[in-house]
C-alpha cells in the first residue's frame, strides 16, 4: 500500500521566517546559502507564506525527461541518483512546483528527500510531514467545522424568528 | 558608493574595524566618525548613509535578521541610526556584503541594484514618488520575487525630518534617516545574493546554535510575542500609568482596553509573519473588516504606534489607528515622531498658541480622525500646515514661539517614545542620555518594568533588591541604565532583535555576553571574550558621545522636558513623581567615568577604550574636560 506524504505547510500557518531553508541547507550542506536549501519558502503579498519542498508525485514528470535515470521512483519517495545526474536541468523545467533545483556549485540536481530535519525547526509547526490521508482528513474536518458555524447561526436566527 | 560621481569601491572588510565594532550600529559609528565633519548640515551630500549587518546575519542565528542603518541625523543634528527586520539583511550576507556606505548626491533620482557581486546605479524614474509597498513591488517584478528592498517614500523624497526607511513594511524609522536617503536622491537598495554565509567553525556554530534555539522554543517572552507581538504591553504600560497619554498630560486612559493586543488578536488578526530565521513571529498582518476601512493591512501597528497614533492624540478608534499606521509606512515616516508632533500641535491649539490661521483652517483636537489622516498626508507632502510639522516638534515650535517649546516633549530633537519616565525612572534617564536623542532603545531598561525580580538576581545578584525592582525608586536605576546601553550597542552590532531575541539578555541573562563571544567566536574566529564583548558596547556608547560632543553636545543636553522634571504626574501609581534627573545624571556620569560637570568623556577613559584618537581629536578641539 501506498501511503504517500508531503511536506504540507498551511500558507496561513506559516510565518515566513525562513528557518525551514536553514535547518535543510545546515543538514545537507553544513553551511546556510538559501540557494542549497532543498525547501524554498515563497512569500507573497502581506499574508502568503508557503513552503515548497518536492511532492514525491507517484508519476514523477521530472523523472520522465531525465536522460541518465538519476530520478527514480522508489516505494513512496523520487529518488535522485546524483552520481548519474549530470545537470541538464530538464527535471527543472518539468517539475509544475518549482522544487527541484539545481545546485549553485556542483551543477546537479537537488531535492527534498523528507529526512524530516526542518520539521523541528518551525516555529509555528505549520510545516508538516503527513500523509495525503491525513492532510484530506484534516480539510473535511475543517469544512465540516465552517458548515457548523452557519447551520448553527442559521439555527439561532430561526429560534429569534419563532420568539418574533 | 559615491553617488555623485556614480563609482563604486568594493573593499574587504578590516580586522581592525570587525574586532573594535563587531558590525551594524558599531560600523556606524565608527565610519560617521572618521567621515563626517563635525558641523555638516545633515543633507548635504558629504553625509554618509550607511546600511550595515553584522557576523551573526544571514547565518539562521535566532533573532539576528535586523540590519541598521546611519547618518547624521537631520532631525537632531547628532548621531543618528535606526534598525530593521525583515529578510534585508540575510540577502545583502548571500550577496556577501558587511555594510554598505553611501555618500554624494546623485543628479536624478536612482536605486542601487546589488546581486552578488554585480552593483549597478540605476535609473529610479519608475519607482520615484511611489509608495514604500509600491517601491517594492515594481523592483520585485523588474529584478525577480526573492530580491530584498529597502526603500524610502515620499516623505522620504520630501525630506521630512523624520522619514524612515521601509522594507516589507517594517521600518528602520527613527532619526530621521529616510530623508537623508531622499536628500541623496537614493530610492531604494535592491539586494540578491546567492553566496555561502562562510563561518570560522559552522558545524560548532550550528551546534550551538541550536542549543541557544531550545532556550527560545521554551522562552516565555517569546511565546508572548508570538502570540500578540508588541500591542499586549499597551494595557500593562497603562496600568503602571506608563503610557502617555494627550502629549504626556497623564499616563493613564480608562480606553486602553480598545487599542490593546487581546483585542487586536482577537478581532483583527489573521496571522504571524517573522523576519529571517526569527522565532517571535511579532509581525501580525490584519484584516479590518467593516467600515471605511475595511482591507487588509500587512502589519498591526505596534506598541508604539498605538501610542503614537492613538491614545497620544486621544485616539482609540483602532481601525483608524491602524490606516494611519499603514499610511505612514507607506509614505515612509517614524510613526513616533509623526504622532509626537502632531500631539504637540494639539495641544498649542488646545491652549491657544496655535490657531486657526497657522493651520491653513483646520481644527485641531483631541480624539479628531479625521484630522490625524489629514495631518499625516499633508505632513507627507509638506504641504499647508503639513510643512512646518515635517519639520518636527522642536523646529516647528521654534517657528512659532510663543512658548509653545513648553511642550514639546523631545530630548535633543527626537520625540520621546511611549514612556513616561515619571512613571518609570531608569527610563526617564535613558532619554535623556540616549546617543540618538530621546529613545527607549539604547538602553531599553526592564529590569524595573514589572516584577523582573528574579532576573535582576540572575544578572547583578541579590545585592540589587529590592530598589532596583522599584520603578519610581532611583537608586540602581544608572546603573541599570549604564549596563543597558552597552549591552544594547552590543546588540545592535550583532544585530540581534531586542523585543524578542534579546529578551533573554535583558531579561533572563541566559543568552548574554558569554554566549554572545562564543556565537561570535564560532562565526568569525575572531577570540573576543565576554569581557571584550562588554568593552565593545562600551566603546560604541563612547564613540557616539565623542560624536556628539564634536556637534556640540554636553550635559546641558542631556535633559528632558520640564513636564517630567516639574510637572508630578497626575495619576496611578507614579501619582505625585517627577523624574529626578540630576541626581540621576550625577551618578550615571560617575559610572560612565565621564566628566560630571560637562558630561565630557576625560581622555583616560578614551584610552582605556581604545580610542586615543578619539581624545586627540576632541582635545585638539577643546573637548576634552579641564
Amino acid at each position: 500500500m501506498v501511503v504517500k506524504k508531503i511536506l504540507y505547510a498551511d500558507p496561513l500557518e506559516c510565518c515566513g521566517c525562513r528557518n525551514c531553508e536553514i535547518a535543510c541547507s545546515v543538514a545537507k550542506e553544513g553551511i546556510m546559502n538559501p540557494h542549497k536549501s532543498r525547501i524554498r519558502v515563497v512569500r507573497e503579498g502581506p499574508v502568503i507564506d508557503m513552503p515548497i519542498a518536492c511532492r514525491q508525485c507517484a508519476d514523477p514528470p521530472c523523472a520522465k525527461p531525465c536522460p541518465t535515470n538519476a530520478l527514480v521512483k522508489e516505494n513512496d519517495l523520487v529518488v535522485l541518483y546524483e552520481e548519474n545526474c549530470i545537470g541538464c536541468g530538464l527535471c527543472v523545467e518539468e517539475c509544475p512546483f518549482g522544487a527541484i533545483f539545481i545546485h549553485p556549485d556542483k551543477g546537479t540536481a537537488i531535492k527534498c528527500d523528507q529526512c524530516g530535519e526542518c520539521l523541528d525547526f518551525c516555529p509555528t509547526g505549520a510545516l508538516k510531514l503527513v500523509s495525503t490521508e491525513a492532510v484530506a482528513h484534516e480539510k473535511r474536518i475543517d469544512l465540516a467545522q465552517t458548515r457548523v458555524k452557519v447551520i448553527e447561526e442559521w439555527l439561532l436566527n430561526s429560534k429569534d424568528m419563532a420568539e418574533k | 558608493m559615491d553617488l555623485g560621481r556614480e563609482k563604486t569601491v568594493s573593499q574587504p572588510l578590516s580586522s581592525d574595524m570587525a574586532k573594535k565594532f563587531l558590525g551594524g550600529n558599531g560600523f556606524v559609528t565608527k565610519i560617521l566618525w572618521d567621515e563626517v565633519k563635525p558641523g555638516l548640515d545633515p543633507f548635504d551630500p558629504e553625509n554618509r548613509l550607511i546600511f550595515a549587518i553584522g557576523p551573526l546575519s544571514g547565518t539562521g542565528w535566532p533573532q539576528a535578521g535586523r540590519f541598521e542603518v546611519g547618518a547624521k541625523s537631520p532631525l537632531t543634528g547628532i548621531y543618528g541610526d535606526a534598525s530593521c527586520c525583515g529578510h534585508w539583511a540575510s540577502e545583502l550576507k548571500f550577496a556577501g556584503y558587511d555594510a554598505i556606505v553611501f555618500q554624494g548626491r546623485a543628479s536624478k533620482p536612482v536605486y542601487l541594484w546589488v546581486d552578488d557581486d554585480k552593483v549597478e546605479l540605476k535609473d529610479a524614474k519608475d519607482v520615484w514618488g511611489k509608495t514604500t509597498s509600491e517601491t517594492e513591488k515594481i523592483l520585485r517584478e523588474q529584478h525577480g520575487k526573492d530580491v530584498q528592498v529597502a526603500s524610502c517614500g515620499p516623505a522620504g523624497e520630501n525630506l521630512v525630518r523624520f522619514a524612515g526607511i521601509l522594507h516589507q513594511r517594517r521600518a528602520a524609522a527613527r532619526s530621521g534617516i529616510g530623508a537623508v536617503m531622499g536628500s541623496k536622491k537614493l530610492k531604494a537598495v535592491a539586494v540578491h545574493g546567492s553566496k555561502d554565509v562562510a563561518l570560522a567553525d559552522p558545524e560548532g556554530f550550528y551546534k550551538f546554535s541550536r542549543e541557544i534555539i531550545e532556550l527560545y522554543k521554551r522562552d516565555k517572552f517569546i511565546e508572548s510575542r508570538a502570540k500578540y507581538g508588541t500591542p499586549i504591553l499597551v494595557e500593562l504600560m497603562n496600568e503602571i500609568a506608563r503610557w502617555p497619554v494627550k502629549n504626556f498630560q497623564t499616563g493613564y486612559t480608562p480606553h486602553a482596553k480598545e487599542i490593546g493586543g487581546e483585542r487586536i488578536r482577537e478581532e483583527y488578526r489573521i496571522k504571524d509573519r517573522a523576519s529571517f530565521g526569527c522565532w517571535a513571529r511579532c509581525e501580525k498582518p490584519l484584516m479590518v473588516k467593516q467600515g471605511p476601512y475595511r482591507r487588509i493591512y500587512a502589519k498591526q501597528p505596534e506598541y508604539e504606534s498605538l501610542s503614537a497614533l492613538g491614545a497620544r492624540n486621544w485616539i482609540h478608534n483602532l481601525d483608524v489607528i491602524i490606516y494611519a499606521n499603514e499610511l505612514c509606512d507607506e509614505y515612509g515616516m517614524d510613526t513616533i515622531s509623526t504622532g509626537g508632533t502632531i500631539s504637540w500641535a494639539i495641544e498649542c491649539y488646545e491652549k491657544g498658541i496655535i490657531t486657526k490661521e497657522d493651520t491653513g483652517g483646520l481644527i485641531l483636537s483631541w480624539g479628531n480622525t479625521e484630522t490625524l489622516i489629514e495631518l499625516i498626508n499633508k505632513i507627507a507632502k509638506r504641504e499647508g500646515f503639513g510643512n512646518l510639522l515635517a519639520e518636527g516638534s522642536l523646529r516647528a515650535s521654534k517657528k512659532i514661539g510663543k512658548g509653545s517649546e513648553k511642550y514639546v516633549m523631545h530630548v535633543k530633537g527626537m520625540e520621546i517614545a511611549a514612556q513616561d519616565g515619571r512613571a518609570q525612572k531608569s527610563m526617564g534617564l535613558a532619554h535623556a542620555t540616549s546617543s540618538r536623542g530621546a529613545d527607549h532603545l539604547k538602553a531599553f531598561p526592564l529590569l524595573d518594568e514589572v516584577v523582573m525580580n528574579e532576573y535582576i538576581v540572575a544578572r547583578y545578584g541579590r545585592e540589587y533588591l529590592p530598589e532596583m525592582a522599584n520603578r519610581l525608586d532611583i537608586k540602581h536605576k544608572p546603573f541599570e541604565v549604564k549596563d543597558g546601553e552597552e549591552l544594547c550597542a552590543l546588540c545592535d552590532s550583532l544585530l540581534l532583535c531586542k523585543s524578542a531575541g534579546t529578551s533573554l539578555p535583558l531579561f533572563t541573562g541566559a543568552v548574554y555576553y558569554p554566549e554572545m563571544a562564543k556565537a561570535v567566536k564560532l562565526a568569525t574566529g575572531m577570540n573576543i571574550d565576554a569581557s571584550g564583548m562588554r568593552t565593545i558596547g562600551e566603546r560604541i556608547v563612547n564613540l557616539q558621545r565623542a560624536f556628539n560632543i564634536r556637534e556640540g553636545i554636553s550635559r546641558k543636553d542631556d535633559t528632558l522636558p520640564s513636564r517630567f522634571t516639574e510637572e508630578p504626574a497626575p495619576e496611578g501609581p507614579p501619582k505625585g513623581h517627577v523624574v529626578e534627573l540630576e541626581q540621576l545624571l550625577d551618578e550615571y556620569y560617575k559610572l560612565r567615568g565621564w566628566d560630571k560637570e560637562t558630561g565630557l568623556i576625560p581622555r583616560k577613559k578614551l584610552e582605556a577604550l581604545d580610542l586615543k584618537d578619539v581624545a586627540d581629536s576632541l582635545e585638539a578641539m577643546g573637548k576634552l574636560p579641564r
